[in-house]
């Protein structure tokens, strides 16, 4: 048997638990696109219906608004439901029983989270534009951007997953997360319209910070101002990586 | 000299939180190169004993040592040397028969070209090559668990813990699976099966150990476990349902009398015993249609093993 250097080995592992996710979405990517673009683009559509003409601002907040809808549909509710369901269905002492790092075997759950949310939130971002006559602004920094958006979003469904003690409570919380965030926190409206209450609670939310680099970024370009909201949700990426890490229950440490 | 591989001393279990009890007191040592079954009904504890083997779980009480290091303290070099066969839904269902076997080589840290090899030789010895573009989900129940085998092959275990790798499998795999465990361990690996299969599992096993309601009841050779059963015979009678009670009712005096299958009764005789149950079954009014004297099988060990704790 060769020998393969433990350091190298870090990798080869990182890079065949990639493999293994892009070939579960390669199964599943035309669902995948189906049911995490259907809601974000019904809801563009009937928002579109509902407030006629409005400042190209508020369009452009809406717009946003669903693909950070999309992210959370994706990236919290479908992947915490899938997470709990994988949780109670065995599949992780799969991982658990190979010689793997838990690391990698996080990173490859994220990883996971992002591909299946980045179709919708593309999908959402050229038809919005099409539907509104919106142009947005883009550029190349938007990628690592919007990776380190949904990473941090993703986190909070890889954590629900673990945590809850069923699929069906996963499902409920997920929901409510869902209705919760995206109607009554600013990511379709702006922070100062929401009731004082809400203000303070959308502060302990990645998607505040979300929603405002994307608006940022979208309509008037990278700017000075937003190192602090990325560097907020680099901690809220890096807490909820240490939050996953101590609840999943891996081999025995 | 025998090298032990596993050494289990007093091991015991709770869950939830102290007040439900898995394991009670194990204390087994499992040695290099032998295959050894481990027997019991649902429930009895045997997952949660595998899984304090493998590291997933750590013994409330009590130590589990792989090749001389604590399990619980050393998972990551214990998960190098052993592969597990869990029960469990198989975790790659999206993916090729190929590449689940593949990627799972390649995670037991193969280089590809090794992982190749091993992952074309290993289809080929499940019968499985024509299948290995098909995805896994799409296959059989019976298929998925020989793919699921297969990723426990793949790799340079010295080790194997199959529990129960027989299940959902038909006749012909099954004997393929037994025929694959001898192969094994004839290359000198370690083989640990948990199985309900008691009487496929005889074939196979050098020694065994009966767990029940956590306990450990027996461990020893097969030969030896049957020994203890040896002054007495298995009785099968087959017979119309309806003369079930009164059969019953007439060897009551002789032992337990058990239905097996649809039209099939069992019991345990004592070997002086043999000649007066035999007349008594003889009686025409009793409607049997056919009856043969067995010499004990595991099975017998295993139930009378039950029975022992039970009246204790």
């Amino acid at each position: 048997m060769r020998i393969i250097h433990p350091f190298t080995q870090i990798f080869i592992e990182l890079f065949i638990l990639f493999r293994i996710q892009i070939a579960i979405v390669r199964h599943q990517l035309w669902w995948i696109i189906a049911m995490s673009a259907i809601f974000p683009v019904v809801t563009l559509i009937f928002l579109n219906f509902l407030l006629g003409d409005s400042s190209q601002d508020q369009l452009a907040r809406l717009i946003i608004g669903n693909m950070v809808f999309s992210i959370l549909l994706m990236g919290m509710n479908i992947l915490g439901q899938d997470i709990s369901y994988q949780k109670f269905g065995g599949y992780f002492t799969y991982y658990a029983s190979l010689p793997i790092r838990k690391v990698n075997f996080i990173l490859s759950l994220l990883f996971y989270g992002i591909l299946t949310s980045l179709p919708s939130f593309i999908i959402v971002f050229i038809l919005g534009q099409r539907l509104y006559e919106v142009s947005l602004h883009f550029e190349w920094i938007l990628l690592p951007v919007a990776l380190l958006a949904i990473f941090s979003v993703v986190g909070i469904g890889v954590l629900m997953g673990f945590l809850s003690p069923n699929p069906q409570f996963t499902n409920i919380v997920a929901q409510f997360l869902l209705m919760f965030v995206t109607f009554l926190t600013p990511v379709m409206i702006k922070i100062t319209d929401l009731p004082i209450i809400l203000q303070w609670i959308s502060y302990v939310l990645p998607t505040t910070y979300v929603a405002n680099i994307l608006h940022e970024m979208l309509t008037v370009g990278w700017t000075a101002s937003l190192f602090k909201e990325v560097f907020i949700l680099i901690i809220f990426s890096c807490i909820s990586y240490l939050l996953i890490s101590k609840k999943i229950h891996w081999r025995v440490q | 000299m025998l090298e032990p591989v596993y050494e289990l001393e007093d091991v015991t279990f709770y869950y939830k939180k102290g007040r439900y009890k898995a394991n009670d007191g194990i204390s087994l040592t499992i040695y290099k190169g032998e295959i050894i079954g481990i027997l019991g009904p649902n429930g009895a504890g045997k997952t949660t004993l595998i899984k304090q083997m493998i590291g997933h779980l750590a013994p409330t009480v009590g130590s589990v040592k792989f090749q001389r290091q604590e399990v619980s303290r050393n998972t990551k070099d214990v998960v190098k040397q052993i592969a597990y066969y869990s029960q469990e839904t198989f975790a790659l269902s999206f993916l090729k028969t190929w590449e689940a076997i593949y990627f799972t080589g390649r995670l037991k840290g193969l280089s590809k070209k090794e992982a190749k090899q091993q992952t074309d030789n290993i289809l080929l010895r499940l019968g499985m090559e024509a299948y290995r573009n098909k995805l896994v989900s799409k296959l059989s129940g019976g298929q998925r668990r020989l793919i699921s085998l297969g990723t426990t092959l793949i790799g340079q275990a010295s080790v194997i813990i199959l529990d129960e790798p027989t299940n959902e499998l038909d006749p012909l795999k099954r004997k393929l699976v037994w025929e694959i465990i001898r192969e094994l361990n004839y290359k000198g690996t370690t083989i640990i099966l948990v199985t309900h299969n008691i009487l496929e599992a005889e074939k196979v096993v050098h020694r065994v150990a009966v767990i029940d309601n956590g306990k450990l009841l027996a461990i020893d050779h097969v030969e030896k476990l049957k020994r203890r059963v040896d002054q007495r015979m298995r009785l099968e009678i087959y017979a119309h349902e309806a003369s079930f009670q009164k059969i019953q009712d007439r060897l009551e005096g002789f032992g337990k009398v058990e239905l097996v299958e649809d039209a099939k009764l069992t019991m345990l005789i004592e070997k002086h015993s043999i000649r007066p149950v035999i007349d008594l079954i003889q009686d025409e009014a009793l409607n049997i249609s056919q009856y043969s004297l067995l010499p004990p099988s595991l099975e017998d060990v295993y139930s009378m093993l039950q029975e022992q704790q039970r009246s204790e």
